[in-house]
Formats: C-alpha cells, sequence, structure tokens
C-alpha cells in the first residue's frame, strides 16, 4: 500500500456570475459555458495565491513559483513548509512530533485560495458601463475544495502545479454537473466530495449536485464504480462515505473507532480479524439519556446503527432508545407500553429493530453456554472478513459489542475485542482505552455458564 | 484625560494669518489622522466664499454665528474629505470668532460638528472598528487676542457634552509619516434589480458595499510582510530621518462568502453596472509606533473610498447627461452607457 505522509488541502470559493437573456433559450448553455471558461483562466492567471492557514506563506503557483517566505523556493521538499505553521497547541513554530502517540496517518496542510487585486497588468483608468436589457442575473459560490497526497519528499512546487491542475479539473467537473442538472433559471449548487478509495485510485473527488440525494444517484455511482473497478456490491461513493480528513473534528462529539489506538494481543500464529469502516461508540448516560442498568443493548444496536450510517447504507440518524421501542411496537413485538419503558431487549429485539429501520437483516447465533464462545472463531472471523459489521452480543444480565477476534486456526486460541456499553463517563479516549471499555479480552470474560445470542448484521447488497 | 492634539506648525501659521471682517465669523477644517492615544492635525482650510447676493448678513440684526451656512461648510467638508489621501481624514473644524461672540462659539461649533460627520459618513462603504476614534475637535479663536480654546465632542453620542483637550504645536508632525501605496484592479458587477433600468442608489450601494466587505476582509501584505496581529509596522526607517518612505501594499481577496444555500441566486434584472480599472491608491500612517494591522485598515480604506467617490462621481456625470438628453430614456433593446 502507497504510504502517503501529506494531504495537501486547498479550499477557497469562487463565484459563478452569468447573465441569461432568456434561460431557457439555446443560447444559455453556451453563456455558462463561457462564464466558468473565464473562471478556468483566473485559477491559471498570476493573480492565483494559495495561503498556508496558520502561517505567514503565501504563494503565487503560477508565476514560477514565487513564495512570500525566502526559505521556500521551488526546490523545497513539501515538507518543509511544516516549519512554518503555528501549531494549536502552544505558539512554537516546531512541528510537534508526539514520540509515544500512534502515527494517525498523514499530515494534513491546509491551505486557501486568494486572489491578489494588486499589481494589476494594465492601467486602465476606471469606467462605469450600463447594460440596460432585461436579463437574469446568477450569481452562485462554488465551494472549491482540491486535495492531493503525496510523499515527504515531493517538491513544493509539484504540488502546487498540481492543485492548479485539480482546481481547472475541478471547475470543469462543476461546469459538468452544473449543465446537467440545471432547469432554466434554477441551477443547483456543484459540490466536491473527496473519497479514498483502493490502491491506485487513492484519493478521488467526485462533484455532486446539491439538494440531490443519493437515492437519485445511483447510475452516477454505477459509473464510477466501474471506472474504478470497485466492488458492485458495497458503497465507496455515496457522500457518507466522503473521507474523513485526520486534523477534522467529528461535530457530533461521539467517539469514532477508539480500537485503533489499541494494540492487538501477540498470540502465536493467530490472525487478527476487525471490523471495517467506521462506528461511534455509544454508551450509557449519553444524549441526556440515563439509561443506566437497563440500555445497554439499547446501546449497542446503536453503535451498530452509526456504522451503517457512516459506510453510506442509510441516511438517517441513529435511533433514539424511544424510536428503537417504537419500532418494536410497530412490528408486533412489544406492547405500545413498552414505548417509555426501562425493559431490556436482546439480540432478537436489535435484529428486529435493524430491519424495521434500516432495511439490514441479521444472522442470529446462540451459544448455550458461555464457555462455547472460544469455539466460535472461524464463524466469528468469517463474519469479519465478509461482512465486516459490529456484532451485538447479549446473555447473562449483560449486553455487548464485538469489534473483532484474533484466532489461531491451528491452535484455536481466541481474543475478543470487546466494546462496552456499560460506560458511563464521558468521551475521554484516554479513560476508555486505559480502563478497558474497550479493550481485548480473553475467553474468560463471558459467563461460562450463561447462554449467549449474538447478532450480526449482514451488509445490504448496494452502492 | 482629554485628547491631545499635535499640530503642525505650518497649521498654526496659516491660523494665524486668517483675515477676518470686522465683527464676523471665518469657519474652516481641521485635517490630519487620529490614533488611539494620540491626535495629530497636519492641514487646516478655511471655508471657501459662497458667491451670493444680498447684502452683509450682520446689518439685517441677526447674529453672524446664527447665520453661518451649515450646508456649505458641510459641503466643503465632504469635498474636502474627498480628496484627502488615505489615512488622513477631517478632525474637526476651527471658528474665528470677535471677542463679543467668544461665549456663544461652543454651540455653534456643536452644532457645526454634529452636523458635518452624519454629512461626511453617509454613504460610507466601511464601519468603524471599535478601536476607531470617534471625538471630533473644535478649536475656537479669538480674532482679536488670538486666543485658541480646544475641546473635542464625542460624534457617536448625540448628547455628549465638550471635554477640554490639548492643543499643542509641533515642527515637521508628518515630515517622516511612511506612506503606503498600492494599484488596484476593480471589476465589480452590480446588478440592477427592480423594474425600471434606472440606476438605483441601494442597488449600488448593496452591490459595492459586497465587493467592499471583500476589501475589508482581504488578506494584506505590507512590505512583504502579513499586517495581521498587533506587531508593530516595520518601515525599517530611523526615526529621526526626514525622507518619508514608500511601503507597497499588496491585498489579497477571497472571492465570496459562503453561504449554506443549494440553489444559486438569480435575479431578474432590469440591466446591471459594471465598474471596472485601476484606481492608484496611498495612504500614510503617523509613525508613533503604528501597528502593521491600522496601516492595512488606512489603506483598505482609501481603496474603497477611492472606487467609492469614482463612482459617486460617474453616477452624477450620468445624471446631467440623461437631463440633457430624452435618447437615454429609451429602454428597447440594449443600450450601454460610457463615462
Amino acid at each position: 500500500m502507497l504510504q502517503c505522509d501529506f494531504i495537501f488541502r486547498l479550499k477557497g470559493i469562487l463565484e459563478f456570475a452569468c447573465q441569461l437573456d432568456n434561460p431557457n433559450g439555446v443560447q444559455s448553455q453556451s453563456t455558462i459555458s463561457k462564464s466558468f471558461q473565464d473562471l478556468r483562466s483566473k485559477v491559471t492567471s498570476k493573480n492565483i495565491v494559495f495561503t498556508v492557514c496558520n502561517s505567514p506563506v503565501l504563494i503565487w503557483p503560477n508565476t514560477g513559483f514565487q513564495s512570500s517566505v525566502e526559505s521556500l523556493t521551488e526546490a523545497s521538499a513539501c515538507g518543509d513548509i511544516l516549519q512554518w505553521i503555528e501549531s494549536d497547541d502552544g505558539g512554537s513554530k516546531k512541528s510537534s512530533k508526539k514520540k509515544d502517540k500512534k502515527k494517525s496517518g498523514p499530515t494534513v496542510v491546509n491551505m486557501k485560495l486568494l486572489f491578489e487585486v494588486t499589481e494589476p497588468a494594465g492601467n486602465t483608468a476606471p469606467s462605469l458601463i450600463r447594460v440596460s436589457t432585461q436579463q437574469h442575473c446568477v450569481k452562485m459560490p462554488l465551494p472549491l475544495d482540491c486535495a492531493l497526497s503525496v510523499t515527504t519528499d515531493e517538491r513544493l512546487e509539484t504540488v502546487c502545479t498540481g492543485l492548479v491542475e485539480a482546481l481547472n479539473k475541478q471547475l470543469a467537473d462543476m461546469e459538468e454537473v452544473v449543465l446537467q442538472y440545471r432547469k432554466g433559471s434554477s441551477f443547483l449548487v456543484p459540490q466536491p466530495f473527496h473519497f479514498q478509495l483502493p490502491e491506485p485510485a487513492g484519493l478521488i473527488t467526485v462533484v455532486y449536485p446539491a439538494g440531490v440525494p443519493d437515492s437519485q444517484l445511483q447510475a452516477v455511482r454505477e459509473d464510477l464504480h466501474r471506472k474504478f473497478e470497485l466492488p458492485c456490491d458495497r458503497p465507496y461513493l455515496r457522500r457518507a462515505n466522503a473521507f474523513h480528513f485526520p486534523d477534522a473534528a467529528y461535530k457530533d462529539g461521539y467517539l469514532r473507532n477508539p480500537h485503533i489506538h489499541l494494540n492487538p494481543p501477540n498470540i502465536e500464529d493467530a490472525k487478527l480479524y476487525l471490523v471495517q469502516g467506521v462506528y461511534s461508540y455509544h454508551h450509557y448516560m449519553q444524549d441526556h439519556v440515563d439509561d443506566n442498568g437497563w440500555g445497554c443493548a439499547y446501546r449497542s444496536l446503536q453503535t451498530i446503527c452509526s456504522w451503517f450510517q457512516q459506510q453510506g447504507y442509510v441516511e438517517t440518524a441513529v435511533p433514539t432508545h424511544t424510536q428503537i421501542q417504537q419500532a418494536l411496537v410497530d412490528v408486533g413485538d412489544k406492547e405500545p407500553r413498552f414505548v417509555g419503558s426501562r425493559q431490556w431487549i436482546g439480540s432478537i429485539e436489535v435484529q428486529a429493530v435493524l430491519n424495521q429501520l434500516l432495511g439490514v437483516t441479521s444472522k442470529i447465533m446462540f451459544v448455550s453456554q458461555g464457555s462455547e464462545l472460544a469455539t466460535k472463531g472461524r464463524e466469528l472471523a468469517n463474519h469479519f472478513q465478509t461482512e465486516g459489521t459490529p456484532v451485538m452480543i447479549g446473555g447473562g444480565v449483560l449486553a455487548h459489542t464485538i469489534l473483532g477476534v484474533v484466532w489461531s486456526e491451528n491452535t484455536g486460541q481466541i481474543r475478543f475485542l470487546i466494546l462496552d456499553p456499560h460506560y458511563t463517563g464521558g468521551e475521554d479516549l484516554q479513560t476508555i482505552t486505559d480502563k478497558g471499555w474497550c479493550g481485548w479480552k480473553g475467553p474468560e470474560f463471558w459467563d461460562q455458564n450463561a447462554y449467549y445470542n449474538l447478532c450480526l448484521p449482514q451488509r445490504p447488497k448496494t452502492i | 484625560m482629554g485628547r491631545s492634539y499635535f499640530v503642525d506648525e505650518a497649521v498654526e501659521e496659516y491660523l494665524v494669518g486668517i483675515q477676518t471682517a470686522p465683527g464676523s465669523c471665518v469657519t474652516g477644517l481641521l485635517a490630519g489622522q487620529s490614533s488611539p492615544q494620540r491626535d495629530f492635525v497636519v492641514l487646516a482650510v478655511q471655508t471657501p466664499h459662497r458667491e451670493s447676493e444680498g447684502q452683509p448678513k450682520a446689518s439685517r440684526g441677526v447674529s453672524p454665528l446664527d447665520d453661518i451656512d451649515v450646508e456649505w461648510v458641510t459641503e466643503h467638508a465632504k469635498q474636502v474629505s474627498r480628496m484627502l489621501p488615505g489615512g488622513l481624514s477631517i478632525l474637526g473644524l476651527f471658528l474665528v470668532t470677535p471677542p463679543e461672540l467668544s461665549k456663544d462659539a461652543q454651540n455653534a461649533l456643536k452644532r457645526l460638528i454634529f452636523a458635518m460627520d452624519k454629512y461626511i459618513t453617509k454613504g460610507r462603504l466601511w464601519e468603524l472598528s471599535e478601536e476607531d476614534v470617534t471625538d471630533q475637535v473644535t478649536l475656537h479663536i479669538c480674532s482679536k487676542t488670538k486666543k485658541t480654546v480646544c475641546k473635542t465632542f464625542d460624534v457617536k453620542d448625540p448628547k455628549s457634552s465638550a471635554k477640554p483637550a490639548d492643543w499643542k504645536y509641533q515642527t515637521g508632525v508628518s515630515s517622516s509619516w511612511p506612506m503606503l501605496s498600492c494599484s488596484v484592479e476593480v471589476d465589480v458587477q452590480i446588478p440592477m434589480t427592480g423594474s425600471s433600468s434606472d440606476i438605483t442608489d441601494k442597488c449600488m450601494k448593496d452591490g459595492l458595499r459586497r465587493w467592499a466587505k471583500q476589501i475589508e476582509a482581504a488578506c494584506c501584505l505590507i512590505n512583504g510582510r502579513h499586517a495581521l496581529d498587533d506587531s508593530e509596522l516595520v518601515s525599517g526607517q530611523n526615526p529621526k530621518t526626514t525622507h518619508r518612505q514608500t511601503l507597497p501594499a499588496r491585498i489579497f481577496v477571497s472571492d465570496a462568502e459562503l453561504d449554506e444555500r443549494s440553489s444559486a441566486l438569480v435575479q431578474l434584472c432590469s440591466g446591471s453596472v459594471k465598474v471596472r480599472g485601476v484606481v492608484h491608491c496611498r495612504a500614510y500612517i503617523h509613525n508613533n509606533k503604528p501597528k502593521a494591522r491600522h496601516a492595512a485598515q488606512a489603506i483598505k480604506r482609501d481603496i474603497i473610498n477611492t472606487v467609492c467617490s469614482r463612482v459617486e462621481m460617474f453616477l452624477e456625470d450620468l445624471l446631467i447627461n440623461e437631463g440633457k438628453s430624452s435618447l437615454f430614456r429609451c429602454t428597447i433593446a440594449s443600450t450601454t452607457n460610457f463615462c
């Protein structure tokens, strides 16, 4: 797998403007194209400037590479830029390297697109021109967003040239989307989304029209799946699949994939089988709901729902306890007074809700005693390999989520990666990993005499 | 606790040399630059005589103070403020009166100063920031004794009362002030919404204000360095030298603001106005430890003021031309007017 050290991300707003005499006339398409052509000229002109966020660095990419900082020249490696960027913690200009922190992926360098209005090419005195034709004036801010993955020794100049090319291509893509979805004088804003595809494609950008839901863009995705040779049975290019940049916080405040901060147990001859993709950690006391003592299965179900939402299978939000209970009433599994109660649910109810609210089917695995779980290595390994969804397990008086196993086919040794919904604290990653609320457990973790039901959600075959 | 005005000696000479007819008053403007700590006055100019018929007012039994042509004074102030380079603005008024009118001078000055500020700032495209000084100075001079009384009013507060201020003369107040300069390419398109193709004030104002906001929010380099924070403007100049340094400024704008709309803004317009061309701007900044961002603000405001004044003049011209010829009233097909 190609290792990339940096992602250079350039964002900026360009205003698209044009005047249409007759929005439904044949001329309008060429007028629109002309405006996009003007914008493409603008980004290849000498006036565009990249400013590196949180730094004094300004770069003029179209003037044979000039920068506002003497030590950054066309020969500079792109990694040199880091010494100029002020990190959020403290005023030190040096890049902070935390040696004991697991490498959390590539460093993101954020840049902004600006235009110089000084140093003009010409010297014409100002004039005022009045046009007295009735026209439709169209104005639309285009949210440009380009990203390039590079290694640390790549030249800064090459990165900047690459970003200018990316801007050009994005404008061309936006023009296509605008023309395709335009109805008369109604224009939809073209929005760029980044996706991290399996190599060799890597980080790509797709422009989708705002306001058109994923369900109506099926044909577009089919084309792209063909173009990038992606499997046709799982989503890669829905808006929810958009690449999450390492430096961006999640606005909803839930922790994502706390398990990646753990080191798997070192078992001889064993292989690692883990949940695929991204889930949110749901647990007791969140969302101002005091479900301490009764809500553990609900929370595990929420974690599973968050997985389906973030992999792009559903657009609905993670259900609340009430919505979960209502779903069970709706399918006839519970009486109406169940809603608002503190009654426990089990794997069967989890399966029913996943089906009712998300359209997701699940397999149920039954184990007559906890000690038997140690023999289910093959089934669990297969599940994580093919489906890769989190597994809800209920038994004794507890419910948990299984996120993966380390299992040896030869010796049968097994460890379980457990996400515990019984945690009542705040979203503190350190505590959660240190105290084992997300942690690797051995077969002794289970109540050896209780029986267990496992709910293994299946991926719908769709893009 | 009052403000301190450091006034160039040339202003003192000018004020001393003003001739007044016996019993009459003379008004005039004071221009310079304000900073949070102190103010600098570098120019004084008398209100020009208005050509009008009629006898000298005093003979009709009206006090010359009441007879001051407020409209004329404020119009003069507006014209002068348009001509001032960036960094300089009208700081106040002076009033020369004979000794017998001295006691009523303060009231007259207060009336004038508020009226003038209101008139000059009407139609301004940029907003005052919290740090901007809103005090204007009034200087009363007795024509017989040449004694001066200096007070300030906070023109933000109509109820404010006169506060005492210091008035000190110095040599070469502005002689070594650095000057920022730049040439700016302007390309603004303003749609005329509304039914008629007449250029409406509101449309022009809205359109120019959008552009002005871009300039205000723009990134600014002065002499190659960012003019962002509270760091001092480094002009690399020895404060003892008398040579005035020119600092090039560069302005970088972000094209537009992003809003959360998912569709374009489409307006049916009866026409549009384009303003295009290059304007040359400059701004002076005092050399008493000025901050870089104040210098950036001064040049940006000059850019906005320059374009705003130019457009006002174009529109005045258009209006005059339209009055002369009825051809321009036709709205068939497309017509373009250049000026």
